[in-house]
């Protein structure tokens, strides 16, 4: 009998996949919110190969491995699509996609300025150990 | 203001109470996670979220000793519990970072330690597959992030989120559900406290009290808590509730404490989600174990051949598709 239960590995399924939703929403880098829905179906793999050993029963891990199958597609589609926004913008943010939405919802704007970015720590100051040595005059022959 | 959730129904509003109050450890962890969460993601901030971050560690730790059932130490225990908590932690982390390369990590973080817990599930083939796949995909995400994101250094976007408050609360709101579902499903303590109640009970008074519900009068036939009941046991035992209901019905305690602790030995003796052990003789359609790679492929080319064929042509069409968006020349990157 194995010592790990099947609600262990679904409980922790559940985090990941609501971990992915979180991220989803929240992020406004394109390749970041991609991740995020990678995650989620990171989460949900794991239930299915959770059920197929629970079951004993193959379904769950072909099923899982369709879903990495549609997975890189999505990843290929996905990446390609971004090139193609990345070109038009030159940048990740989703939110500068925003007029796609309903024409009556209010536009987001920042609000809230950044904190200024730390200056550069300063290149440290080496002292000169010991005495200069002696520099040769001039490069003497190596025949 | 809309609510999304129409609690104007005062039954379905009452429901809503019962679940919240039935699993309110469940409840609070996720709220503690979910409000740590909020507190992490990348906003415009003066100071490090030191507390945020304490909060989150506090409820992946209460949600790995309160509602990871454990018979034991056992190496594969140890294991789990490494591998979740890095696959978790991995991604909060991906949600922290504000910087993409180092999210982008993270997210290799999540998929090394799934791929763990892959194998403790006894599916070498899958994690291998997966590891490959995902390592090749993360390789060229991670290239994407460097080429684009890097080339006018950090974004301000990157830096903020979207309506974190709300996608918190989304977040809290589903992980409850789900930890609840997954709760009342597996969790077998509650019944098997009021099931040793009732099968020490000294009167039948004592177990109308317990069922204190308006049809609990001694006499009655049926009882809404014993439909509870019933619902609260697997399949497995459903079969042994009449019993109970008809030593009820007859007023009979010695028959009803006889009936309840039955119930109680039977239920505890029942592994609930117990995982299949380890055989290495079983033919190959009914284990996962042992021979997975010969299984698997025995299982894909005869059971589920036509969704393999049709998971090629879907890869042909993506990468069709995929260079037919992105391979126009003459643009230019740049």
């Amino acid at each position: 009998m194995s010592p790990v239960n099947l609600q262990s590995y679904l409980i922790v399924g559940a985090a990941l996949f609501v971990l992915g939703m979180v991220g989803f929403l929240t992020r406004r880098n394109l390749i970041l919110m991609f991740l995020s829905a990678e995650m989620m179906l990171q989460g949900v793999a794991l239930n299915l190969v959770a059920f197929s050993r629970y079951h004993g029963n193959l379904g769950g891990q072909v099923l899982t491995l369709f879903i990495v199958t549609v997975a890189a597609c999505e990843a290929a589609i996905a990446l390609a699509l971004i090139l193609m926004l990345y070109r038009r913008r030159k940048s990740l943010d989703v939110s500068l996609w925003q007029e796609l939405r309903e024409p009556e919802l209010e536009p987001i704007v920042d609000e809230a300025p950044l904190p200024p970015a730390p200056l550069p720590e300063p290149m440290p100051h080496l002292t000169v150990a010991g005495p200069e040595p002696m520099h040769p005059a001039e490069e003497t022959s190596h025949v | 203001m809309v609510f999304f959730l129409d609690i104007t129904d005062a039954s379905r509003g009452a429901a809503l109470l019962t679940l919240v109050r039935d699993f309110w450890p469940l409840w609070a962890t996720a709220a503690l996670g979910c409000a740590g969460i909020y507190g992490l993601l990348p906003q415009a901030r003066t100071s490090k979220p030191i507390w945020a971050g304490f909060g989150v560690a506090a409820a992946i730790l209460l949600a790995g000793l309160w509602f990871v059932r454990q018979d034991g130490v056992w190496p594969e225990q140890v294991l789990f519990y490494a591998f979740s908590f890095l696959a978790v932690v991995g991604g909060i982390l991906m949600l922290a970072q504000s910087n993409p390369v180092h999210a982008a990590l993270s997210f290799a973080l999540v998929v090394l330690n799934v791929c763990g817990l892959f194998l403790l599930l006894a599916a070498p083939f899958l994690m291998a597959a997966t590891l490959i796949i995902y390592a090749g995909a993360i390789v060229v995400t991670f290239l994407f992030v460097i080429m684009l994101a890097q080339q006018a250094g950090l974004a301000s976007a990157d830096a903020r989120s979207r309506e974190p408050f709300l996608a918190s609360l989304a977040g809290f709101v589903l992980l409850g559900a789900l930890w609840c579902a997954l709760d009342k499903t597996y969790n077998l303590t509650p019944v098997l406290r009021e099931l040793d109640l009732v099968a020490s009970a000294k009167s039948l008074d004592e177990v109308a009290k317990l069922w204190s519900e308006p049809a609990a009068k001694p006499g009655a036939r049926t009882l809404p808590a014993l439909d509870r009941l019933k619902n609260a046991l697997p399949r497995e035992l459903e079969y042994d509730v009449p019993e109970l209901e008809k030593a009820w019905a007859k007023q009979d305690l010695p028959a009803l404490t006889k009936a309840a602790a039955r119930l109680r030995d039977q239920a505890a003796k029942l592994k609930l989600g117990a995982l299949k052990p380890r055989d290495r003789d079983a033919p190959v359609e009914a284990p996962v174990t042992a021979q997975n790679v010969a299984g698997l492929g025995r299982t894909l080319f005869t059971r589920y051949l036509v969704p393999v064929e049709l998971a090629g042509v879907l890869l042909l069409v993506a990468t069709i598709g995929a260079i037919a968006i992105a391979g126009r020349r003459g643009e230019g990157l740049r």
